[in-house]
């Protein structure tokens, strides 16, 4: 332990952000063996009471206790936003290979598809697949991972082409190495660099896409709480209760800076420049 | 080939696949049109002819080219709830999404220039740090929450702003404008953050070239030269990444409208989606991305016009 911070000690940007994504994780670990309060029990005794020693949160506008909504709306939050990072990755690493090892025109075809996906602005795509398949975690992780998947494509991509040419690629296949193994032993630990700071990002976008779908009532649905239908429960009631606001917020914006931060971290320590969107 | 041409080309070939990509997605889908405009009750015949007005009972090419040239003509179909033209609402909803897009972009660029000269002035010392930690911590910020807690503390604790409120281009404009700043600003600061960054780092690259020092030993003042030869040349870069904060802007102000209650793009596309009313749903998703990419297309051009290199590569 003593020699992990003072591995780190010089990257202050990798220290806060685990710092921060520890404590949402840790929200997530404890939610699934101990709540504070029922997070669905209403109560007109306790309706938008402000925090106090029994509701450090306070409660909500039905009574329910916002730190244990919290702890457990921190569940699908990472949940979506890991797994849904997972179906990108899949997705990426199996297009842009394809893209990136076969060439010509099946090469245009998936980068002219990836460029049109990526045209959609923001997580309008992701609301046409929610309106689509129907609401529900699941088809909010799938709707997330095919959006995020062509950046990923275009960085597989790029990164294989310009792995192909060095002497050790050609040399494993030289001496018979099938595609397959070239790919996942050879060319893939090469893109990591690039990669690895990309996926990170891309979790904490993917967080924010959840939440966002969620305030604007698409995403994870009422009464399971998330930090994003939490919002949008909370906000008419921000002049009276600003707690239900302010408190799932700052859980949101710890995991994603957090995130950020660590992946700011990675970028600086092994300095592989310029940024991911 | 000719770099334009080319160009043209590729934005043909993508809005096509954009447009194949919406239509699809809304064709695919479970559920029939005709009853949802007719209800449970009605009867097969009222049905059957209802698909024959639609057009719903035409193989799927022939659909597709219908609403491909009725997209062109400005013709979207008829919204199944409002029943009222597509192109009509969007008529409506459009300039309130998109003047607080473009006025988001503005101020992303009058603040994050001013800050982006500033903090390459003396890389690494006190400021430049400040700027790069406050820039992590902005950029990270989701629009909406940063909407929200302005609500809480500019609008009601500080009451700069009265929240909720919307005052309509046609009763006044400056009105307008000034109902649509702090939602615009919402949407701005975290990418204030990213252009600023990316500002500051192609200041620095430029100020080490060689030009910029030929010019300097011919007795070229430090202001002048960053004046006249870096900061021009430093935006050229700044283009692309403006492109893709313009994109995103489009995509951040469509939840910050919901909640500054603005009238825009967005609460129709939710409703259309909550109702199931795929026409509308449907042209608004095709306006949006199509607009997306023709300003790709025009930043390219734009691109290739002040930096002649681009054309060749």
């Amino acid at each position: 332990m003593r020699n992990i911070i003072r591995y780190h000690r010089h990257s202050p940007y990798l220290i806060v952000g685990s710092f921060f994504v520890g404590i949402v994780l840790f929200a997530v670990l404890i939610s699934f063996f101990y709540l504070p309060h029922d997070p669905y029990a209403t109560g007109i005794a306790t309706k938008l009471i402000a925090p106090e020693f029994e509701h450090p949160f306070g409660c909500d506008h039905e009574g329910r206790d916002v730190l244990s909504r919290v702890i457990l709306g921190t569940r699908p939050t990472v949940l979506i936003s890991l797994s849904g990072i997972l179906i990108a990755l899949v997705l990426g690493l199996i297009i842009g290979s394809i893209a990136g090892r076969v060439g010509g025109l099946i090469d245009n075809l998936l980068m002219l598809l990836s460029d049109s996906i990526m045209a959609f602005p923001g997580i309008l795509l992701a609301l046409v697949f929610v309106a689509v398949i129907g609401r529900g975690m699941l088809s909010i992780i799938l709707g997330l991972g095919i959006v995020f998947a062509p950046s990923y494509a275009r960085i597989v991509r790029s990164g294989i082409r310009q792995l192909n040419n060095r002497e050790y690629i050609l040399l494993a296949r030289l001496i018979g190495v099938k595609t397959p193994r070239l790919l996942v032993v050879h060319l893939f630990p090469g893109l990591l660099p690039q990669l690895l700071p990309a996926l990170v990002v891309g979790i904490a976008n993917m967080a924010l896409a959840e939440a966002a779908l969620s305030y604007l009532g698409q995403g994870v649905q009422i009464p399971l709480p998330s930090l994003g239908n939490m919002l949008m429960e909370g906000q008419s009631y921000i002049t009276s209760a600003p707690w239900t606001v302010i408190f799932p917020s700052l859980f949101l914006v710890m995991y994603v800076l957090g995130l950020y931060f660590i992946s700011e971290g990675i970028r600086i320590k092994y300095g592989s420049g310029g940024t991911e969107k | 080939m000719n770099y334009f041409l080319k160009r043209t080309i590729q934005l043909i070939c993508t809005l096509i696949t954009v447009s194949i990509i919406t239509f699809c997605a809304f064709y695919v889908i479970p559920g029939d049109p005709a009853r949802v405009i007719l209800g449970p009750d009605a009867s097969d015949e009222q049905m059957d002819n209802l698909r024959e007005d639609l057009g719903l009972n035409r193989s799927f090419p022939v659909r597709y080219f219908r609403w491909v040239s009725g997209a062109l003509t400005g013709d979207l179909g008829k919204s199944l709830t409002f029943r009222q033209p597509v192109s009509e609402l969007l008529g409506q909803k459009l300039p309130v999404t998109l003047s607080l897009a473009a006025m988001a972009l503005l101020i992303t660029m009058l603040i994050s220039f001013p800050l982006g000269i500033l903090a390459s002035g003396r890389p690494g010392k006190f400021l430049d740090q400040l700027l790069s930690v406050l820039g992590n911590i902005f950029f990270s910020f989701p629009p909406f929450v940063l909407a929200l807690l302005m609500t809480l503390l500019l609008g009601l604790t500080l009451k700069l702003f009265v929240a909720g409120e919307y005052i309509s281009f046609t009763e006044s404009v400056p009105g307008f404008l000034a109902s649509l700043f702090f939602p615009a600003l919402a949407v701005a600061v975290p990418k204030i953050a990213i252009s600023q960054k990316f500002l500051r780092a192609s200041i620095l690259a430029e100020k080490n070239k060689e030009y910029v020092r030929a010019a300097k030993s011919r007795g070229l003042s430090d202001t002048k030269a960053m004046v006249l030869h870096i900061i021009p040349n430093s935006l050229v870069p700044i283009i692309t990444v403006f492109t893709i904060i313009a994109s995103e802007i489009l995509g951040g102000s469509l939840v910050v409208e919901m909640v500054f209650n603005i009238p825009g793009i967005s609460r129709l596309l939710i409703t259309a989606i909550n109702v199931r009313d795929f026409p509308l749903t449907q042209g608004i998703v095709l306006y949006l991305a199509g607009m997306t990419v023709i300003v790709y297309f025009l930043a390219d051009i734009l691109h290739s016009l002040v930096d002649p290199r681009i054309r060749l590569k």
